[in-house]
């Protein structure tokens, strides 16, 4: 393998530098033990090993999403399972260099909001700063404590044709990418486990401590429990799986700025207790989205008012706003003479050649040049374009930006970085890869520390250089091997105990929320599923000869489904019930339509996927089989037998889902809440499906056959056979559906578990009270009615509408009371989740 | 001459709000041909966060929360500033230094970063095509600068017409120039770009101006309300020279300074985010006085 390999760089790609071969061909050191296991295993064994690369991050739920594509939320995460290797010299310059670059660009950081005097001295050109829009004027002077104030700070690096390490980016607003590097290193730790040992690959978890450490340090100088959080735009952004990740993690809080309000100058939580002190943000949440107030007015992604709060240092945010000034590429090129002047080093790390548009003889050789040369905006490196690639009129048309506003613009230089062994289709091939590197302050020694490791990234593609996620990359884990000379231990976080406790209780009301909704809608989901299924298999196995209408019993399941979902008039109406067929497939497949249930499965989704955090890493991998499940059934000209055996995959996914939360979940208030929207949904459902199945009478052969569904959609037929072990009869089936308490599938029951789940919240969130609260009252309510209704009453026939009057009215009053304590719940834990809000302010005056 | 000035802003909302929070941009400066004598303002309801501080231009900014419900929210500032005629009134005109001089010198690191970020385009000041030209019509090679400034800001004020109704604060000064129509955040905004686009540092500011006129004299337009105007920054005099393309004016001592900035989106009067469902409405009525 490795032969044909090599064979392949000498005929193909030998214009690159290649991380595996020397220039003369042979194995680098680095490589060797590497190549020889690789030799050794052969493609088999390495396809097996991706294969189970794979199967581990799938299993663990590692995603990501891509913009603007609707297929491309929750992607499944892509690793090779061949790694990116530095050996310890090449790492210890790597190392050294960046920790240089860090603190010169946090020099860099504290002079352009301090003194200015890198400009007043020209090394600095004043529009490079000025003009840029990272350069925020809201943060002047406003500083950290202590020294150091970029605190995250990412690289992507790449090797050059001369073998030294050139910097393609800094990344400093809100770097992302340290969760997947842990992902990774934990996919490749199982499937290599001897293969890292023997190669001494450097440990990467000390830099999760490190930043917990420094977060901690930063803030607890004057506070005991300081409280974080990670502030999220939300699951909707590509990289939300790595922030409920980190969050569950590190213990910090995941919230989104609707999560938080500022008053009094601070920033609260608002959670289902009310509202709590957050003493640091770690955002990923870009700095201009992050106060509509201040920065951009449309933005929905931050917290009203946090400027504010950050300028009377109310509350700590990391990275600090204002830092992206320091990803303007067009600072590369003054960076090696600033490090001169105010370190007197040269810079170890160079940056891949740039040239500032804002200077005449630079912008000549960018205009002489755009062919060979990347362009970019000084500000946001998404609108890069390669001149050469251009056409004409688009060439004229970036010439005449360029001539317009100069400053806007920098020309880089096109880096043939190396190649690494990558596989590719079942096999190893030579692909440009990109290194991104993780830094962190640390609070302890007053430097940068460096995970020995990172997030690499090669192109799927032979010769593409601008390599990400969202243009297909593939990730690969970053090896450095052999032993640290010294290896400086973070100490183990001092407050971490404390930390703990603070973070026990804490619930957002929106997250709380979401628990409420994710239970309701795993309970809706799947009683829909059994009505669903009964009614398939009466339809399947109905006599062809005979009219739907006729059938009774089929009937009654076809008007009993469009009550459950809501979706009436649906089948009451004869025409739709004569051709039931689209309206089943309708109600089973349309997203889109309320009620469907696939529309109840998305739902149950999303809120799933908005508190991934709160559930077990275990559960995540069953949200994603639910959501592949769901992609099946919305496939175009399913067939109902299709749907019927995708119904019975898709109820059990939801009850091992629930099963396992069951194991997982510690018993507080998200779990509580989370059993309330269960036994809300299911109590209110029992009522539906019997007032819509059973509350009829036909004729005793077809009454029968409608109650064995009835207790089938219960899950309580065997137990009937088992209390009863005689005919069917209604008394039995109301006794055994309503008021036999140990029947789990009996509305008394269901009553109660909501009522004790509801009381353990309270005593959790508030203590004890005396007083019973308005919920508690209506399901005491509720409770005393079920207890106390005679069930043979409940059966007396109304000769003229031969109907069960009493019984109907009775499961009436019941989904009221039930209904009511829905209201009540979201009105008293989730309504300052109500976050919509406008601009208002001086326009131009009409009178002047 | 004494000056009181009386700015109220009213938000009305559709329906209750239980949070906003502002920030406002109404206190008149002290500089040395106006001070500030008195000055209160008077927020209702009252706040519960209220807070003073500085902003990057050095205006004073108060931002202040309300936190109860509330449907109507009033905010009144009051001031009183004697005014004198600026050191610029009695400088020659034909005598200040050539214009290329000056932008020259900008560009270079012997001006300071605070003078220097006057001559970059902003939010509001973009350069259009055609405003360079426009421009250089009256800033002819080696002219005064201030004699250049002083044509260009009466040529601006009778190609424009001033019209209400016609911009609002998302018209680009493309646009406005292109109709040659606005009120005197476009005059201002205009005159930005026009100096600016030749490597001049000019400031926009705002402000207010006398409501009744002296006897004899006629009422100006941009009174009764809040208005705007810009300065030039002229080394020869150390100072940042106003003109108001409005009332093609070198301003004097009857235009109240309040705030600086790049442009109008530096120096918002008063700006609030309501957490509420419904619309809002914001009525504002200044009355300025001598007393």
């Amino acid at each position: 393998m490795i032969a044909s390999y090599l064979n392949s760089i000498k005929n193909g790609t030998a214009r690159y530098l290649d991380e595996l071969a020397t220039k003369d061909g042979q194995i680098s050191e680095k490589w060797q033990h590497l190549a020889h296991y690789y030799d050794c295993a052969g493609p088999q064994k390495l396809k097996q090993s991706h294969d189970e690369v794979s199967r581990q991050l799938r299993e663990n739920g590692v995603t990501y999403n891509i913009y603007g594509d609707p297929e491309g939320m929750n992607r499944p995460w892509q690793l090779d399972p061949i790694p990116m290797v530095f050996g310890s010299e090449d790492w210890e310059y790597i190392e050294r260099g960046l920790q240089q670059r860090a603190n010169l660009l946090n020099h860099i950081l504290k002079d352009v909001y301090g003194g200015r005097t890198l400009i007043k001295e020209g090394l600095i050109p004043f529009e490079l700063v000025y003009n840029h829009q990272g350069f925020l004027r809201q943060v002047d002077k406003l500083m950290l404590e202590g020294d150091l104030q970029l605190i995250q700070y990412s690289t992507d690096l790449a090797r050059g044709p001369n073998g030294q390490m050139w910097v393609l980016h800094d990344r400093t607003d809100a770097p992302s990418g340290a969760g997947y590097t842990l992902e990774n290193r934990a996919a490749m730790t199982r499937v290599f486990p001897e293969l890292i040992r023997e190669n001494e690959v450097r440990k990467i978890t000390s830099y999760y401590q490190t930043l917990r450490n420094t977060l901690i340090n930063l803030s607890s100088r004057s506070l005991e429990n300081p409280r974080i959080v990670l502030l999220s735009p939300g699951p909707m952004n590509d990289t939300y799986f790595e922030h409920a990740y980190l969050s569950s993690i590190m213990g910090f809080t995941l919230s989104m700025g609707q999560d938080l309000t500022v008053s009094d100058g601070q920033v609260w939580l608002k959670t289902i207790k009310g509202l709590e002190k957050v003493d640091v943000i770690i955002r990923r949440v870009d700095d201009v989205y992050c106060d509509p107030l201040e920065f951009l007015g449309e933005s929905h992604l931050g917290v009203v008012g946090l400027m504010e709060a950050i300028r009377q240092k109310n509350v700590l945010v990391i990275n600090p706003l204002g830092v992206r000034m320091l990803e303007n590429p067009g600072l590369m090129a003054f960076l090696p003479k600033i490090c001169q002047k105010v370190f007197g080093e040269d810079l170890i790390l160079n940056s891949v050649a740039t040239w500032w548009c804002g200077q005449e003889r630079e912008k000549n050789y960018v205009l002489d040049n755009l062919d060979y040369l990347i362009i970019r905006g000084i500000y946001s490196d998404q609108n890069a374009v390669f001149g050469g690639n251009l056409s004409s009129q688009e060439k004229d048309e970036l010439i005449r930006k360029i001539k317009a506003n100069p400053y806007l613009f920098v020309g880089q230089e096109t880096v043939d970085f190396s190649t690494t062994p990558s596989w590719i289709d079942n096999q190893m091939v030579a692909r440009n890869a990109v290194f991104r590197s993780y830094l962190v302050a640390n609070s302890e020694n007053h430097g940068y520390s460096v995970m020995p490791g990172g997030l690499s990234r090669s192109s799927p593609q032979q010769g593409v250089f601008m390599v990400s996620n969202q243009t297909g990359g593939i990730s690969k884990d970053t090896w450095v091997l052999g032993k640290q000379v010294e290896t400086p231990q973070p100490p183990p976080v001092k407050v971490s105990r404390q930390q703990a406790k603070v973070q026990q209780q804490i619930l957002p009301s929106r997250t709380g929320e979401h628990l409420f909704w994710l239970g309701r809608y795993m309970e809706r989901s799947a009683y829909t599923i059994r009505l669903m299924r009964m009614t398939l298999m009466a339809y399947n196995e109905a006599d062809t000869d005979i009219h739907v209408t006729e059938d009774k019993v089929l009937s009654t399941l076809l008007k009993s489904l469009s009550h459950l979902t809501g979706t009436l008039p649906g089948f009451t109406k004869k025409q739709v019930l004569r051709k039931p067929e689209s309206e089943l497939l309708s109600l089973t497949t349309d997203v889109t339509r309320m009620g469907s249930l696939a529309n109840s499965i998305q739902s149950f989704l999303s809120n799933g996927y908005a508190v991934r955090d709160r559930l077990g890493l275990d559960t995540w991998r069953i949200l994603d089989s639910v959501s592949e499940e769901l992609n099946g059934m919305k496939r175009p000209g399913i067939t109902l037998t299709e749907v019927y055996h995708a119904l019975d995959q898709m109820v059990i996914k939801m009850m091992a889902f629930y099963g396992l939360n069951i194991d997982n979940m510690t018993r507080e208030s998200s779990w509580h809440l989370l059993n309330m929207g269960r036994f809300i949904e299911s109590s209110a459902n029992t009522c539906t499906a019997l007032k819509a199945l059973i509350t009829k009478k036909f004729g005793l052969a077809t009454d029968k056959e409608l109650w064995e569904t009835t207790l089938r959609c219960n899950e309580s037929l065997v137990t009937y056979r088992y209390h009863y072990r005689s005919n069917l009869e209604l008394t039995g089936v109301l006794t055994l559906l309503l008021s036999t308490e140990a029947n789990p599938r009996s509305l008394l029951y269901q009553i109660k578990k909501i009522d004790d789940h509801f009381k353990q919240m309270a005593i959790q969130e508030f203590g004890e009270t005396k007083e019973l609260s308005p919920i508690r009252k209506k399901l005491l309510e509720a409770y005393t009615k079920t207890k106390l209704s005679d069930i043979e009453t409940l059966c007396v026939l109304n000769e003229k509408s031969q109907s069960y009057t009493q019984l109907i009215t009775f499961l009436d009053e019941i989904v009221a009371l039930i209904q009511d304590t829905s209201t009540i719940v979201s009105e008293d834990f989730f309504n300052h989740t109500s976050s919509r809000y406008s601009m208002i302010q001086t326009n131009l005056l009409p009178e002047i | 001459m004494k000056y009181q000035v009386t700015h109220v802003t009213d938000y009305i909302y559709q329906s209750p709000s239980s949070l906003c929070h502002n920030i406002m941009v109404q206190t008149p400066k002290n500089l040395p041909f106006q001070t500030v004598e008195q000055h209160e303002q008077v927020i209702d309801p009252e706040p519960e966060y209220l807070n003073r501080s500085q902003d990057f231009f050095e205006n004073q900014t108060v931002h202040f929360s309300i936190e109860r419900t509330h449907s109507k929210l009033t905010a009144t500032s009051k001031s009183t500033v004697v005014l004198s005629a600026p050191a610029w009134m009695t400088a020659d005109p034909g005598q200040t230094q050539p214009w290329e001089q000056v932008r020259d010198w900008l560009h270079t690191t012997k001006a300071l970063n605070d003078t220097r970020q006057f001559y970059l385009q902003s939010k509001h000041v973009e350069f259009a095509d055609g405003v360079q030209e426009y421009t250089l019509q009256s800033f002819t090679p080696g002219r005064p600068i201030m004699e250049a400034m002083l044509e260009l800001n009466s040529r601006i004020n009778s190609d424009f017409t001033f019209t209400p109704g016609f911009t609002d604060l998302s018209t680009p000064v493309s646009e406005v120039f292109a109709n040659r129509k606005g009120v005197c955040q476009d005059y201002a905004h205009f005159s930005l770009a026009c100096v600016r686009s030749i490597g001049l540092a000019a400031r926009y500011v705002s402000g207010y101006l006398e409501t009744i006129p002296p006897p004899g004299k006629p009422k100006m337009v941009g009174a009764d309300a809040s208005h705007a105007w810009i300065s030039l920054y002229i080394p020869d005099l150390d100072d940042w020279v106003e003109f108001d393309a409005t009332n093609n004016l070198l301003v004097s001592d009857q235009h109240i300074r309040v705030a600086v900035g790049r442009d109008f989106a530096d120096v918002t009067p008063l700006k609030g985010i309501i957490y509420s469902a419904g619309k809002h409405t914001m009525e504002v009525s200044v009355d300025v006085r001598r007393s």
